[in-house]
């Protein structure tokens, strides 16, 4: 898949009518929980395999059991995934069913509602992440502050950019470009490029609050 | 604050000292001091618990803020939390509205604060509970619709404003009283550079109130409650020597505190009683597979890929065990087979009602093995990490289901391992603060060591369900056999990461 002009790096899936349905389902408010996990859950394996589409690979000469050699890949390298909790966490089955027993770090974030900035509580990361392909995930990418202050941790522990990929449902230009202006060289895999933000700096129309809607109502 | 420098509140504890810390978190909800009354039941107490409360008063312009503000920064902790009595201005009517606006409101006598909320509020966080408070905006001159402050588990409060030690109520609740005092004509030379300067005011209005309403008041009102206070604090320009006092005492009372609560906790391991004749107790049987299972998850030459799948069967085990009697009525409704026959004895069971709050990260290697029980259970998560140095448990984080007071009938607190037991007890607390009986919360541990669990049973008065894996027996960890049941191996291993 093209990277989106005008943005750089931001690959979205394509906009089939299986996606728009499945996107359709999520964002009605009527969906009761179990829907919206079953299609969430979906969504976010398409965007996991768009990610793994990205990962380099190298040529590999396998033998076929008729003795015939295969000239084809394998992948380049170890991967891991990086969850923002507690939405981006949704995302680590769906890493899990593709990736067996990938690993999988945690980094905690939380608005200060006083000065209105993320605030990192916790980070647990694998020790060889500098080594690795990571998939940060965190399904909703609206002013970016969150995903920005992530992805900080990740450089801060050797992560190279190029090797990183943000894995999200929904994001918005803001969020894009408030995030390709620290990171331009990170590849953003995103299902659904919302119209922008309202006052309270949702997405619109988004969804309301992923984790809530994926773990509480 | 410090990122990663705590372990999982699970490392035994040692016996050191360090300030005690807990933290304010802040979200906006209704307007009132919430959940009911906690003490039924729980022998624990958690910092947050009697917090320390430190109260600030003097005239405006005194000084008070920034002596405040330096003792919550050389307490240096994210536990600590600042609440300003300006949040409890009443709101005003239409009238006195317009007189605010002309200046000619007087702020600064007593019956303009809502003492009676400000009350309930300190009383509350003393109890430990969770508090929600209006914020006041002064340029509308009114409390800020739809936005509150939260707070919950603070273990150092400082509520400072001019009427801070003004009620017998309010002062009593206080650990520490602190007067700063400051000559008139400073504090007006101070207003008056604040509020020209930074609040673009005019001098003549600025000398008009003060000599209106704020002077006469800190006469009347505010300077009287000096005797109120442990500490008149002088409002000099170098003032370092009574701030490092201030602090130093601030520092070692939290230091105390810090240090009964490690003790408490490890006093409460040391009752003995018999855990098998416990009905609380549920222990996995250990049949062939459970025994197997355990044997390869001990194993340290068993892959990743192999300790994720048999780390998730067991714990599949263990949560179905968990939920053999989940609450169940009789079906209300006929309910008929496809053979067009009448089932006797239909049972309805409401599995929507059971949640599941997971002990960040260790409870997180439950996700699997509960969503297989539950598809779409609903999730809360609570962080707690123990201090680097004391090993004090400490409430970093807590996201949980809005309504876990009232819409669930078992809340499922989820960790792979008990250790020392503070983690999970805290956590308890937690869920009681938080308004969940403790009849609904069932504690669901892999592998469990019998002081930490004992240290449940004595925090909550044997009142709490606990299943587990396996305990692992005094005598056995004694013998130093099981050392394996020491560390935090699983989510490390479940995570791929340390």
């Amino acid at each position: 898949m093209a990277s989106l002009e005008p943005f750089k790096n931001v690959h979205l899936l394509n906009q089939s009518n299986q996606l728009l349905g499945l996107y359709t389902i999520i964002r009605d408010k009527n969906t009761k929980r179990p829907d919206f996990i079953f299609y969430a859950d979906r969504i976010i394996r398409l965007l996991v395999e768009e990610g793994l589409n990205h990962l380099p690979v190298m040529p590999t000469t396998v033998e076929t059991h008729t003795m015939q050699k295969f000239e084809g890949v394998s992948f380049l390298g170890k991967i891991c995934g990086v969850s923002i909790i507690r939405a981006g966490e949704s995302m680590e089955q769906g890493l899990r069913d593709c990736c067996r027993s990938v690993r999988i770090g945690k980094i905690l974030i939380q608005r200060d509602e006083e000065t209105a900035l993320p605030k990192l509580f916790y980070e647990k990361l694998p020790q060889d992440i500098a080594d690795r392909y990571v998939f940060l995930l965190d399904p909703m990418l609206a002013t970016g502050g969150s995903a920005i202050m992530a992805t900080e941790v990740l450089i801060k522990r050797g992560v190279k950019p190029e090797r990183i990929s943000f894995l999200n449902l929904i994001c918005c230009e803001e969020g894009i470009e408030a995030y390709r202006a620290r990171f331009p060289d990170i590849r953003i895999i995103t299902g659904a490029i919302d119209k922008g933000l309202d006052e309270n700096k949702y997405l619109v129309p988004g969804l309301g609050d992923f984790g809530d809607r994926y773990y509480c109502i | 604050m410090l990122v990663n420098q705590g372990t999982q509140a699970e490392a035994e504890m040692s016996s050191a000292t360090s300030p005690s810390k807990k933290q304010n978190r802040t979200n906006s909800s209704n307007v009132r001091p919430l959940v009911n009354d906690t003490a039924s039941g729980s022998h624990y107490s958690p910092p947050w618990i009697t917090p320390y409360i430190i109260g600030v008063g003097g005239t405006s312009g005194s000084g008070k803020t920034s002596v405040a503000a330096k003792i919550v920064s050389s307490i240096n902790t994210p536990w600590t939390v600042l609440i300003s009595l300006d949040n409890f201005y009443k709101p005003l009517s239409a009238e006195d509205h317009s007189k605010a606006f002309r200046n000619e409101y007087d702020f600064d006598e007593p019956k303009a604060l809502d003492m009676d909320l400000a009350y309930e509020c300190l009383l509350a966080l003393k109890e430990g509970k969770k508090v929600t408070m209006p914020v006041y905006s002064f340029v509308h001159h009114n409390r800020v619709p739809d936005k509150n402050i939260c707070i919950y588990g603070a273990s150092v409060v400082v509520f400072e404003g001019i009427y801070a030690l003004y009620e017998e109520r309010m002062s009593s609740l206080m650990d520490l009283k602190i007067y700063v005092d400051a000559d008139l004509d400073i504090c007006l030379a101070r207003r008056l550079s604040r509020d020209i300067i930074s609040r673009g005011r005019d001098l003549e209005s600025c000398i008009t109130q003060w000599e209106r309403f704020v002077k006469p008041n800190a006469e009347k009102f505010v300077k009287p409650t000096m005797k109120n206070a442990d500490v008149i604090f002088p409002s000099i320009s170098d003032n370092s020597i009574a701030t490092k006092m201030l602090i130093g005492h601030i520092k070692s009372k939290l230091q105390q505190k810090s240090q009964d609560h490690i003790e408490y906790l490890v006093e409460l391991g040391h009752k003995s009683l018999p855990l098998d004749n416990l009905e609380t107790i549920h222990q996995l049987e250990q049949t062939n597979q459970v025994a197997s299972l355990k044997t390869m998850v001990l194993d340290r030459s068993l892959d990743r890929d192999g300790f994720v799948f048999y780390f998730d069967r067991i714990a599949t085990i263990l949560v179905s065990k968990a939920l053999d009697w989940i609450p169940a009525s009789k079906c209300s409704r006929p309910v008929i087979t496809s053979y067009g026959h009448e089932l006797e004895n239909a049972i309805d069971v409401n599995f929507d009602k059971v949640t599941a709050i997971n002990i960040v990260r260790s409870g997180d290697c439950f996700m699997t093995s509960l969503r297989k029980a539950i598809p779409n259970i609903s999730i809360g998560k609570l962080l707690i990490q123990s201090d680097s140095q004391t090993g004090e448990p400490q409430l970093h984080c807590e996201l949980l289901p809005n309504n876990i007071d009232s819409g669930f009938e078992q809340v499922l607190l989820m960790d792979a391992q008990i250790i020392s037991g503070a983690a999970i007890i805290m956590a308890i607390q937690v869920l009681i603060d938080h308004g969940v009986e403790l009849s609904k919360i069932k504690v669901i541990v892999y592998l469990a060591t019998e002081t930490g669990i004992r240290r449940i049973i004595n925090a909550f008065q044997n009142r709490i369900v606990i299943y587990a894996g396996e305990i692992v027996s005094e005598k056995a960890m004694a013998d130093g056999k099981c050392n394996w049941a020491r560390v935090r191996f699983i989510d490390s291993r479940y995570f791929g990461c340390d």
